[in-house]
């Protein structure tokens, strides 16, 4: 460094006299998003747990606040118990399988030419892209009794003729797993494309090789990626709408369609609140259980 | 160094995945071209389905308000975001780490729960529901994807450009507009196609937050596809794909492969 006395002088001077401004700005430009956040954010969660303690009244739809906890016994009942459970089950079941595609894809993805890896890549993003709907209403109509899926089912003999494949579980799950699986491929395909593969070279220089370089080299430096993916697709396919409501048919009911009958249908506010409730509070469990993982998270997205 | 050699297996279930993601999408482009009157008999080539759509009244009202919806969430996502991203750097650790926190919890919340939350509060204030409500609804959780992409790019950006421009004179919002925004703009838009895409698709939060009176075009297709498997949901389906498919084709001509995939490096800082 050849700066002058003089000129570090008035820098200095600089930056003592912009201190006061400059953290003055920060507060007058955090108000609005902190606001935001507070009002639209902090406020409708602390009200979605008060309601989960109130009551309605079944004659007059009036709602008081009694601190009952009857709400949250109800939530661990019958038909709620088991559409929570159907949307663990399904969730958990659709984040195994889009490990088990998506791995080896994302994989593959990286065995090739660098171009091609990008055009794989927009191949990846872009049916993600186009909207939820119109790619389980997609489903919907392959999987119906004239559709493509079906047909070619028929022809294998693994269905019989004329079966519907819609408005079952299955049909949730095959809609969970392409819909969510851009989410699982990416951060694995990017967590393995960063693995040096002077490592490789060197773990087979050392004696390990096939398998065995993939269960000790690979699969631990793409740790990272992997549970990227399982959170991003596990915890939305949790509290899915969308899908089972398409592809259930209103048979196969999930929480989130629960909830939003509670609300929009029945307009049982407090149970409803507390079936919200319950499913924030089992995915906050998860969240906390993998909080280092969260950390390491962060590089990969 | 020889070139690693390409495994069998993952190549074969890429394939799979790339016929899995992409072959229901053709089906409904192929099926929007159907001249018959029903879903299943193949007629012939024709564009009157989508000449269909465009003359009905509910399907053109509900195509404008998810536009107006998506502009506006993007605008007030986009500014969250930049207001955000800029105060975090100016704020003691402990206002950065709450920050941090609370878009973190945006993203990661099911979208049912804060759907719900913002319900119970419009209701308990007595707000009626329609496009406002909408739009907040939709800028909560797209001001998060905002700004974690905002953010992600203003890492890069040393302070030492903004401060230059002070040191040769210019007042904040002087050196905000013409150094900052022109830094950032990249990222700029990428999270506005992000928030006008992710609001232009949204089913949950719209369904609770529009009431009876406001239907966008994602709500509209549900409903008909609850009751009828029709032609015009065919037509409707591709119409939102083109739509996406322009924004994708634009994103991907403005900047490239890795940072539309989100797999782009983040910028040393």
């Amino acid at each position: 460094m050849s700066a002058s006395g003089n000129t570090r002088s008035r820098l200095q001077t600089k930056t003592s006299q912009a201190r006061v401004p400059r953290r003055f700005r920060g507060w007058a430009l955090a108000t609005p998003p902190m606001l935001f956040t507070l009002i639209f954010f902090i406020a409708p969660l602390a009200l979605l747990v008060l309601y989960s303690f109130g009551q309605m009244d079944i004659l007059t739809f009036q709602i008081s606040f009694g601190w009952t906890t009857e709400n949250w016994r109800t939530v661990f009942t019958g038909i709620y118990a088991s559409a929570l459970l159907r949307s663990v089950v399904l969730s958990v079941v659709s984040t195994a399988l889009c490990v088990l595609i998506g791995f080896p894809a994302a994989l593959g993805m990286t065995r090739m030419p660098a171009r091609m890896q990008n055009i794989l890549l927009l191949a990846v993003i872009v049916p993600y892209w186009i909207s939820f709907v119109v790619r389980n209403y997609a489903w919907l109509t392959l999987l119906g009794p004239d559709g493509m899926v079906t047909r070619c089912l028929e022809a294998v003999h693994v269905v019989d003729v004329g079966k519907d494949l819609r408005y079952t579980s299955t049909a949730i799950v095959i809609g969970m797993v392409s819909s969510y699986l851009p989410l699982m491929i990416l951060p694995i395909y990017v967590a393995l494309e960063r693995i040096d593969p002077a490592v490789l070279d060197a773990a087979a220089d050392l004696g390990l090789h096939g398998v065995h370089a993939f269960r000790r080299v690979v699969l631990p430096l793409s740790a990272p990626g992997l549970i990227a993916g399982v959170l991003l697709v596990g915890v939305p396919a949790t509290g899915e709408y969308t899908i089972p409501a398409i592809l259930g048919g209103g048979k196969t009911l999930m929480v989130g369609n629960v909830i939003r009958d509670k609300f929009l249908g029945v307009g049982d506010f407090p149970l409803g609140s507390a079936l919200a409730a319950t499913l924030m509070a089992l995915l906050i469990v998860v969240l906390v259980a993998s909080r280092k993982r969260i950390r390491q998270l962060e590089d990969v997205l | 160094m020889k070139a690693r050699k390409r495994p069998l297996f993952p190549t074969i279930v890429l394939g799979a995945v790339l016929l899995l993601l992409n072959l229901p999408i053709l089906a409904v482009a192929i099926n929007s071209l159907n001249a018959g009157d029903t879903v299943t008999d193949w007629t012939g080539v024709s564009l009157r389905w989508f000449g269909e759509i465009i003359g009905d009244d509910r399907i053109r009202a509900a195509f404008w308000n998810s536009v107006v919806i998506g502009l506006l969430a993007t605008v007030v996502s986009v500014v969250i975001g930049v207001m955000t991203t800029l105060a975090a750097r100016l704020l003691p650790k402990r206002a950065q780490t709450a920050f941090t926190l609370t878009t973190y919890a945006r993203l990661i919340l099911p979208e049912v729960v804060t759907a719900v939350g913002l319900y119970l509060l419009f209701s308990y204030l007595g707000i009626g529901f329609g496009v406002a409500t909408v739009v907040v609804g939709h800028a909560l959780f797209c001001s998060a994807y905002a700004t974690v992409v905002i953010q992600a790019r203003y890492a890069g950006i040393s302070d030492r450009y903004a401060d230059a421009a002070a040191d040769l004179g210019a007042r904040p919002m002087r050196a905000f507009r013409r150094v900052t925004v022109p830094l950032l703009a990249p990222a700029l838009f990428v999270s506005a196609l992000l928030s006008f895409a992710f609001s232009f698709d949204d089913v949950l939060s719209t369904t609770f937050l529009s009431g009876p009176d406001t239907e966008t075009l994602p709500i509209l297709m549900m409903g008909m596809i609850r009751q009828h498997v029709t032609p015009e949901v065919n037509a409707i389906a591709a119409t939102v794909m083109i739509v996406t498919l322009a924004a994708v084709a634009l994103l991907v001509a403005v900047t490239n492969v890795r940072s539309v995939a989100g797999t782009r490096d983040r910028p040393q800082s």
